[in-house]
């Protein structure tokens, strides 16, 4: 009501409107599509991509992630880089399509996916280090994501490792989904995104570039496609539902956690196609004081099955059942993750005591904030990475 | 619950515009509750759960829409920000406004009782006039009428110096102070409660940053 006369005291009509409001909401649906068919467009054109490349070419890329070790570790920095756990899965999904990357490989890249997707929140929790109890409430609201993941990864990466479980109840479900047991599945989707990876491919190769040159061009043109439609997306998808978001998140603060709010961090990142996002979202009001720390957790867990649409709707561009498995791999993990530490009761809280305590400690000393994000998500991986490979 | 997340309702401001106008419905049930009981000569200790019942419900209300502005802020940055400091200030002077309802029942629990005095008249009419206000400040708050609002601060202006000046004289009247005090305290919060009420009109019709205060720097209400 106080926009009648705006900051500069003039009347609402005269305050120009701002650009994100200007859109109208029936244009702005249609564009959410349009860039939705271009996020197909980039995972379809990364896939042939590396096809084109060749098979020598594809071992000397990828050989070095068949130790699970290096390949979660590559998931983790690469989400740290493009901030997206969607993009980064989606990529994944394209190479397991194109065949370079195996699924026995894929699968610990894509449980890295999930702990670098927790870096967002935790460098908008940094946001807060001025003033000590702020600072307290929104790390320790931040690195519960890092902590739940972290712990989901160490035990069920050894348990995929083992017993492949995970990767089997994915290609179960696949068959289930596609109606078919094998790569002979063809998605419906593929065919109509095809024409413009041809005409890309083809455009390329008037440029004069063939083979390795062609592929390597199409697949850096397929990553910055997924990548810019994803932000696309997530910015109108927010724009669109902010209203619904607003009341979600109020419906959180006064009935409080538990599967409700499990669901509501699920519904939001699903159509916002971003747990950062969901996750981001929650640090400042964690900050103010208005959403305790225990029923942030199950938004986040939400958030983290809600963000594994992205990988689901990239596997309906790429080729063969392989990539719908690795996005269900993706979507199973994190709901084991939940029944394995928030449905057993002992080990519910485990998350949230790590992240009061390293809140806690990083009050008392600053730096160890900035030292956890930077060890976690940078330097150790790339160390692992560094000796392993 | 989940479901409704799917469902079109009403936009969070809206719904926080039209939350806030309760709350001021509430405010004045709880003055004409207490002012009933002062001037009326209702009994006191019945009306004291119901006005302080109210004032819980304020309260609570204010916290709400407190984190529900705080909600707003995260999900839509800073556009809005003038927009939400402008209805945390609105939302604390509607608090007030509910405990200075609890002061004038002070009186009345202090077994003070203005039923059948020579001047009651005056008291009805004044109070009278002020329930009224509560009312022009919510249809101001929802209609956001510019001219109206001037008319409702002209009027604030005017009823605050009428208090000012009756506060004046019964300070230096010849009445015994047990006649005098209880009435001068009475306009004491009936000026208060006025300042309050042109402060929420005005949270609707001025930018953030002179909110409270005059073009001279010098704050408008002397009195809260």
């Amino acid at each position: 009501m106080f926009e009648l006369h705006g900051r500069d005291g003039l009347a609402s009509s005269e305050v120009p409107p701002s650009n994100s409001r200007a859109i109208p909401r029936w244009f702005r649906g249609i564009l959410v599509l349009a860039i939705i068919y271009l996020f197909l467009v980039g995972v379809s054109s990364l896939e042939s991509g590396i096809k084109v490349m060749g098979a020598d070419t594809q071992e000397r890329l990828f050989s070095s992630v068949s130790n699970p070790i290096v390949g979660l570790f590559i998931g983790v920095v690469g989400t740290v880089l493009v901030q997206s756990s969607s993009a980064s899965t989606s990529l994944i999904v394209g190479l397991v399509a194109s065949g370079a990357l195996g699924l026995d490989q894929a699968v610990p890249m894509i449980m890295g996916a999930n702990i670098g997707t927790t870096v967002t929140n935790t460098l908008v929790s940094l946001g807060h280090v001025r003033q000590s109890q702020e600072f307290r409430r929104a790390l320790s609201a931040a690195t519960v994501h890092d902590f739940f993941n972290l712990m989901a990864v160490t035990i069920l990466l050894p348990f995929e490792l083992l017993t492949g479980r995970i990767s089997w109840l994915a290609s179960r479900t696949a068959e289930i989904l596609t109606g078919s047991g094998g790569s002979e599945w063809k998605s419906p989707i593929k065919a109509w995104v095809k024409h413009p990876v041809g005409w890309l491919k083809d455009g390329l190769k008037q440029a004069s570039l063939e083979d390795t040159s062609l592929g390597i061009s199409m697949v850096v043109i397929g990553i910055i496609v997924v990548v810019v439609s994803l932000i696309a997306v997530t910015k109108n998808m927010k724009a669109l539902i902010a209203e619904r978001l607003e009341a979600s998140m109020n419906r959180v603060l006064g009935r409080g956690g538990g599967l409700v709010a499990m669901v509501i961090g699920m519904l939001i990142t699903i159509s916002v196609q971003s747990s950062s996002i969901t996750t981001s979202i929650l640090i400042p009001m964690a900050a103010a004081g208005v959403i305790s720390l225990r029923n942030i957790y199950p938004v986040t867990l939400g958030a983290n099955v809600g963000t594994t649409i992205t990988a689901l709707l990239a596997a309906l561009a790429a080729s063969g059942s392989d990539a719908l498995t690795i996005a269900l791999v993706h979507t199973w993990f994190n709901v084991l993750g939940i029944v394995v530490l928030y449905g057993i009761p002992f080990l519910r809280p485990l998350p949230i005591r790590c992240a009061e305590l390293l809140a806690e400690l990083a009050v008392r000393r600053r730096s160890l904030a900035v030292g956890w994000v930077v060890s976690v998500f940078v330097i150790i991986p790339l160390l692992v990475i560094a000796i392993f490979r | 619950m989940v479901l409704s997340f799917f469902k079109k309702g009403e936009s969070p401001l809206d719904r926080i515009s039209h939350e806030t106008v309760l709350m001021l419905g509430d405010a004045r049930h709880s003055f004409d509750l207490a002012s009933t009981a002062l001037l009326a000569g209702a009994d006191a200790s019945a009306v004291s759960s119901d006005i302080r019942a109210t004032d819980d419900r304020i309260n609570a209300a204010e916290q709400r829409l407190r984190s529900e502005l705080v909600v707003h802020i995260a999900v839509n940055g800073g556009d809005d920000i003038g927009v939400v400091m402008g209805y945390t200030l609105l939302l604390k002077k509607i608090e007030r406004i509910g405990d200075q309802a609890k002061n004038i029942l002070d009186l009345a629990e202090d077994g003070i009782s203005l039923s059948g005095a020579p001047d009651i008249e005056e008291f009805l009419t004044r109070r009278q006039t002020i329930s009224q206000m509560y009312v022009d400040a919510a249809d101001i708050l929802v209609s956001l009428d510019v001219d109206s609002a001037r008319q409702f601060l002209d009027r604030s202006m005017e009823m605050n110096r009428e208090c000012e000046q009756k506060i004046h004289d019964y300070m230096r009247s010849d009445e015994p102070g047990h006649w005098a005090v209880p009435r001068a305290v009475l306009h004491r919060y009936w000026k208060r409660i006025v300042a309050n009420l042109a402060g929420i009109v005005t949270s609707a019709i001025e930018p953030i940053q002179s909110l409270d205060y005059t073009d001279n720097g010098s704050t408008d209400i002397v009195d809260d």
